[in-house]
């Protein structure tokens, strides 16, 4: 306990992302409100709120997705390791390449198990060479906790797994491009408990080597995989500090409604 | 006015049955309605329907019956009464050269004169069926009111006119009371039925029900007639020809003598050259047009651009033919021919119709086609799919073609497969574009021509019905027929195995 206490300390003081007055919009609608929240390195942050509150919008600012859709501006600063990606200079290609996604529905390429995993890594040319990109690939599919289920199939269509196993295999697709930051998009709505759980614990592990930033619906999950927790309502960052704080003793009357399952 | 409506009642017994029939259907109609309402004390809340389903009911039944009948008899009734008189007619009545089914239809045009001159006042009735052929020129007198016989009239011809007459008009007469009675029976039946308890929604919908399946099998039997007409005339042909000539022989010399080869092997040649040619146009150009409509362009462009090329699709087939005759083919000559004239200086061409030609334009006819379907089946790809690669850091141009055109490749492959389809069987492009002379040869600057013209000019022209020359055509039609199916049956299979995937 004592350890796991030291460890925390170590990682809060190594800040990953920091967002000042983020606002967007979709056309007319202003979907952000003036949001500030500092993200911090090797840490599950957790974002909850209720449907339509911003968080997915929010999360998806942090690697430019919302810059596919037309309508939607993005105004404030967010900074990855100092560094502005809203800056011209800042390619949004390159920055999704280290900034992972894993999105809400399992959605595997219709192509081979393996060449879902190789997809990031021949795109970026991170291999050498056949070994090299074959290394990565069993590097990924281990580290998304379903090396052992696929081992005997990589060629076999990624669209057959079941949706569990997709979206670990989803997740080691998003792993084998070496990202720094791996933002997860309430991945675990489509799953039952069961691989709820195993991808759960999946994301435990990743924090090991990622900040990952997670959207949920089920606060309960968020209690359980997240070190820190933003609390999104109406477009707005209501509350954001330790996971364990905002659970138990929120300072704001709305997390505390929502939490209790009074708003929302 | 008056008298195109004296022609259309008058004229057939058949328009006024009709009439009546409907009329005393939309009666039901209101007093089925009226006598369900007070049934149910006024209140529509006590009926089980509500009240138009009533009306509807009563209406259905007194008409479909009753119209089902003369359907039937108006079918039925002329081809019994032929048979009847076609047994009376004697052989000496057949005149050298003729056939009895010729007489038979002087019999019938003889009959239907004698009924218009009866109707415009030129002879009463009586004296109209104690006509004897010998002291009166009927020819003259029909001919005078617009009737046109081939020959002057004989006694028995008259006679079996006479019997054809008066078989109709008891025919008629029948006709007219049976469907009056079922017509009235059904009425009375259904304005029985119209009380409160009676389940008229379900009757109702039962009869919508059988009207869509009527239709639904309306055009699969058409379907099949074609087919089985096709395959009777096409057996006939191979009566009087060789099939191994028919499919593997080399040459085609239609010869009006007889003793022609017709072997389908340059036509198909010239097809599928012809349809390749349009293919290598049709598709790039369509593909990467879809692409870009679905993928880049803004909604402002996307509404102009999507429109104009669909206008293609909508220019008759005849006006690409003119297009390649007058414009496409010359130009080619002045690119491939006329030596030291053109711009290349060799003398390739000489004619503006060749396999170049028709396979430019109709490639062109086919980029509509293959642009639209793509676009839907690109845009049926999830968007998750372009989330994910464009997540993991892939430009749009990687995702289109690394996850998008992959999802959508069988769609597109069904696509492709359906213009090929509609390639082989294009008619009037080839007619006019491709030329008229059948080989097999590689050059595409010669014209050559296709199973489609041949059967167009097989058709056309005067040759004895019952020839090998004229028969062909059925037979390249049947194959043609089979070709596109099977095209059609793989496309259409494809693209329901990759609808399966995404919905």
């Amino acid at each position: 306990m004592k350890d796991l206490m030291a460890e925390r300390t170590v990682d809060t003081q190594k800040l990953k992302i920091s967002a000042r007055n983020v606002q967007v919009y979709y056309g007319d609608t202003h979907a952000i409100k003036d949001v500030n929240v500092d993200i911090e390195d090797k840490t599950v942050t957790a974002f909850i709120g209720p449907s339509g509150c911003g968080k997915s919008t929010f999360l998806r600012c942090i690697n430019r997705m919302n810059d596919t859709i037309d309508v939607c501006r993005v105004q404030g600063d967010i900074m990855i390791d100092g560094e502005d990606i809203y800056d011209k200079r800042v390619d949004p290609v390159q920055l999704r390449a280290k900034v992972g996604m894993v999105f809400q529905k399992p959605n595997p390429f219709p192509k081979s198990i393996y060449d879902n995993v190789a997809y990031g890594p021949r795109i970026h040319g991170l291999a050498k060479n056949k070994a090299d990109l074959d290394d990565i690939v069993e590097r990924a599919l281990r580290r998304g906790a379903i090396w052992n289920e696929v081992k005997d199939r990589l060629d076999a269509p990624g669209t057959g797994l079941s949706g569990g196993q997709q979206q670990r295999l989803c997740i080691a697709r998003a792993v084998a491009t070496e990202p720094e930051v791996l933002l997860m998009d309430e991945p675990c709505s489509a799953l039952d408990p069961i691989a709820t759980a195993q991808v759960e614990e999946l994301i435990d592990e990743l924090r090991q080597n990622y900040s990952v930033v997670i959207v949920t619906h089920s606060m309960q999950q968020a209690a359980r995989v997240s070190q820190k927790t933003a609390f999104f309502h109406l477009g707005n960052l209501v509350e954001y500090g330790e996971t364990g704080t905002i659970f138990t003793n929120p300072t704001d009357p709305r997390t505390e409604s929502y939490i209790t399952g009074r708003i929302g | 006015m008056s008298e195109l409506f004296n022609g259309l009642i008058g004229g057939s017994a058949a328009g006024l049955m009709v009439i009546v029939v409907l009329g005393l259907s939309a009666l039901g109609f209101y007093m089925a309605r009226s006598r369900a309402m007070a049934s149910g004390g006024g209140d529509r809340r006590n009926l089980h329907s509500l009240p138009n389903y009533y009306g509807w009911n009563a209406a259905m039944l007194t008409a479909v019956p009753a119209l089902g009948v003369l359907v039937i008899w108006l079918l039925a009734q002329p081809m019994m009464i032929d048979s009847a008189v076609f047994k009376t007619i004697p052989d000496s009545a057949i005149a050298e050269g003729s056939s009895r089914g010729l007489v038979m239809s002087d019999v019938r045009r003889l009959a239907d004169g004698l009924d218009v001159i009866v109707e415009r006042g030129v002879m009463d009735a009586e004296s109209a069926a104690t006509l004897d052929a010998n002291t009166t020129d009927l020819r003259a007198t029909l001919a005078a009111e617009g009737v046109a016989l081939g020959s002057a009239v004989e006694q028995p011809v008259l006679d079996a006119a006479q019997m054809y007459r008066t078989q109709s008009s008891t025919g008629r007469f029948w006709m007219t009371v049976l469907v009056s009675a079922i017509a009235l029976l059904a009425f009375v039946v259904s304005l029985r039925l119209a009380t409160a308890d009676f389940r008229a929604r379900n009757v109702v919908e039962k009869g919508i029900l059988a009207l869509l399946i009527l239709s639904a099998s309306i055009a699969i039997l058409t379907t099949v007639g074609i087919v089985l007409s096709m395959l009777f005339e096409s057996i006939n042909f191979f009566r009087l020809h060789s099939w191994t000539d028919f499919f593997f022989g080399s040459t085609w010399a239609p010869n009006f003598r007889g003793d022609s080869d017709l072997s389908i092997l340059p036509l198909l040649w010239g097809t599928l050259y012809i349809s390749i040619i349009a293919l290598l146009v049709a598709v790039p150009i369509g593909l990467f047009s879809a692409i870009y409509l679905s993928e880049y362009a803004g909604p402002k462009v996307r509404s102009a651009a999507k429109p104009l090329l669909e206008i293609l699709a909508g220019i008759p087939t005849i006006v690409y033919g003119l297009f390649a005759l007058l414009t496409v083919g010359p130009a080619l000559v002045n690119i491939f021919g006329r030596g030291e004239q053109g711009l290349l200086g060799v003398e390739w061409m000489s004619g503006a119709t060749s396999v170049l030609t028709a396979g430019l334009v109709m490639g062109i006819m086919l980029i509509p086609f293959v642009s639209s379907l793509s676009d839907d089946i690109i845009n049926a790809v999830p968007q998750a799919m372009r989330d994910g690669s464009l997540g993991l850091g892939a430009t749009h141009s990687e995702t289109i073609r690394q996850v998008v055109i992959p999802a959508a490749l069988p769609g597109i492959v069904g696509a492709i497969l359906l213009a090929a389809s509609r390639a082989i069987g294009e008619t009037m492009i080839v007619v006019l574009g491709a030329g008229a002379i059948a080989k097999i040869s590689a050059n595409p600057l010669e014209a050559m021509t296709t199973i489609t013209t041949r059967i167009v000019s097989q058709l056309t022209g005067d040759t004895n019905f019952a020839s090998p020359e004229t028969l062909v055509a059925f037979a390249l039609g049947l194959t043609l027929f089979v070709l596109t199916l099977g095209l059609n049956v793989i496309a259409l299979y494809i693209v329901r195995k990759y609808r399966e995937q995404y919905d």
